[in-house]
């Protein structure tokens, strides 16, 4: 095989890499002065790059955040999927998944920023894209209660609540602490498909 | 004031704390208006100049900058919801039905103030990091008045932040339709949403008790 065929058409790993930098650049960035006050200078000093090297995987500040917020949505929708477990029920793996989530925002508190903070302020349309991509996710959830099929406009409210509750968390200083929130967010989560009882009940056995 | 809502040139009998006063309350009120039409972003302190009529000194004696003024807005703003909603909320009777009264009338004042009710909401989120902490704060008072209900809450010891669950659905629910553009509407939900916050504290049957008794109203 020619040599430079391969170069030309495969990210090599230092590639990868700058693109991972950039990424990571704007998310401390925009989770320390917000979006609207990050500038490219700030992201390429962040990131140890030129502005050149960003204008080769970017081609400006916004598709360079939607690649970082993107790229953490399906992070999060990964680790929810590798939380499953085949001998759990529902219920339970709704929990796994959402303790999982937790987990991985608390690791990642500059991209938790991007996702629940910034990216609505950003363009609330962002939001939508999200809530669509993390609901499906969590379809499934109410089997065998009584198959009530799930009110579309209660997991919206679900999602926004879930984000309100995370924000909220980050911002009194409790960044860290995500955790605390399982309880909740697994009533918020299961509230749509099971209603209010056995919600409550899934999230006594999550504290 | 004369009809371009400027005091009188020269000398005027008014004492000058009164005229500080006036002029940082138009100063106030043309921030609200020209963010709501522009968006914080487009919003320049020559814009919010012009519309109070107040001269760039003036403002730089008020205020540091443009982000000063409006969060200084935005708190006065808020202030006037959070009192004239928990008034209601205060009056005696059974909590769910307090809910159901403050909701309405919170529901009314953001319908009747689409300026307000979008400086409030949308345009605080894209005025800088010290509109995070704004938030956070205007969210725990929130949840804080809704603690009342835990008295009568059989699900507040499984729950310790239901205030916030309660609190995060209905905030939830209407930064979505004042985004939308659909603040003016916002009181068709008066039920549906104090169905919202009540649910988590009473459970389905009592949550919804109150939801018909306001559709029914």
């Amino acid at each position: 095989m020619n040599k430079n065929v391969l170069d030309q058409n495969m990210p090599t790993v230092a590639t990868l890499f700058k693109r991972q930098r950039i990424l990571d650049a704007i998310a401390v960035s925009c989770a320390e002065k917000t979006y609207a006050s990050t500038t490219i200078s700030d992201i390429v000093s962040r990131a140890g790059i030129s502005r050149a090297t960003f204008y080769k995987h970017f081609p400006n500040k916004r598709s360079c955040f939607d690649a970082a917020v993107e790229g953490f949505v399906a992070e999060l929708r990964a680790v929810g999927r590798a939380a499953h477990s085949d001998a759990a029920d529902n219920p339970e793996n709704v929990r796994r998944a959402i303790a999982a989530a937790l987990a991985l925002m608390t690791a990642a508190p500059d991209y938790t920023r991007l996702v629940v903070i910034e990216a609505i302020a950003v363009d609330p349309s962002l939001i939508d894209r999200f809530r669509t991509l993390l609901i499906a996710a969590l379809r499934g959830a109410g089997d065998g209660a009584d198959g009530a099929l799930p009110n579309k406009a209660a997991t919206r409210t679900a999602y926004g609540q879930a984000q309100v509750l995370v924000a909220n968390q980050i911002l009194v200083g409790r960044g860290d602490e995500l955790q605390e929130l399982l309880p909740d967010i697994v009533y918020i989560a299961l509230f749509p498909f099971t209603g209010p009882e056995e919600a409550l009940k899934q999230a006594q056995l999550a504290r | 004031m004369t009809a371009s809502g400027k005091l009188p040139r020269g000398r005027h009998g008014i004492p000058r704390e009164l005229v500080v006063r006036s002029q940082r309350e138009r100063l106030l009120a043309a921030m609200i208006e020209t963010a709501a039409a522009k968006g914080y972003e487009e919003t320049s302190v020559a814009d919010v100049l012009e519309a109070a009529g107040v001269g760039r000194e003036t403002f730089y004696e008020l205020f540091e900058d443009k982000q000063d003024c409006f969060l200084a807005a935005h708190r006065i703003l808020f202030d006037d919801f959070f009192d004239g909603v928990s008034a209601v909320y205060e009056q005696p009777g059974p909590w769910a039905q307090r809910v159901g009264n403050a909701m309405a009338e919170l529901l009314d004042r953001l319908a009747s103030d689409p300026d307000s009710t979008k400086v409030l909401l949308i345009e605080i989120g894209k005025a800088g990091p010290a509109s995070r902490e704004l938030f956070a704060s205007t969210f725990t008072r929130v949840a804080a008045l809704l603690n009342d209900g835990r008295g009568e809450s059989p699900s507040a010891e499984a729950l310790p932040n239901v205030a916030n669950i309660a609190g995060g659905a209905v905030f939830a629910r209407i930064y979505e339709e004042v985004l939308l553009g659909r603040a003016a509407e916002l009181p068709r939900h008066c039920a549906e949403f104090t169905y919202e916050i009540l649910v988590p504290f009473l459970g389905e049957e009592e949550a919804r008790k109150e939801e018909s008794r306001l559709s029914a109203g």
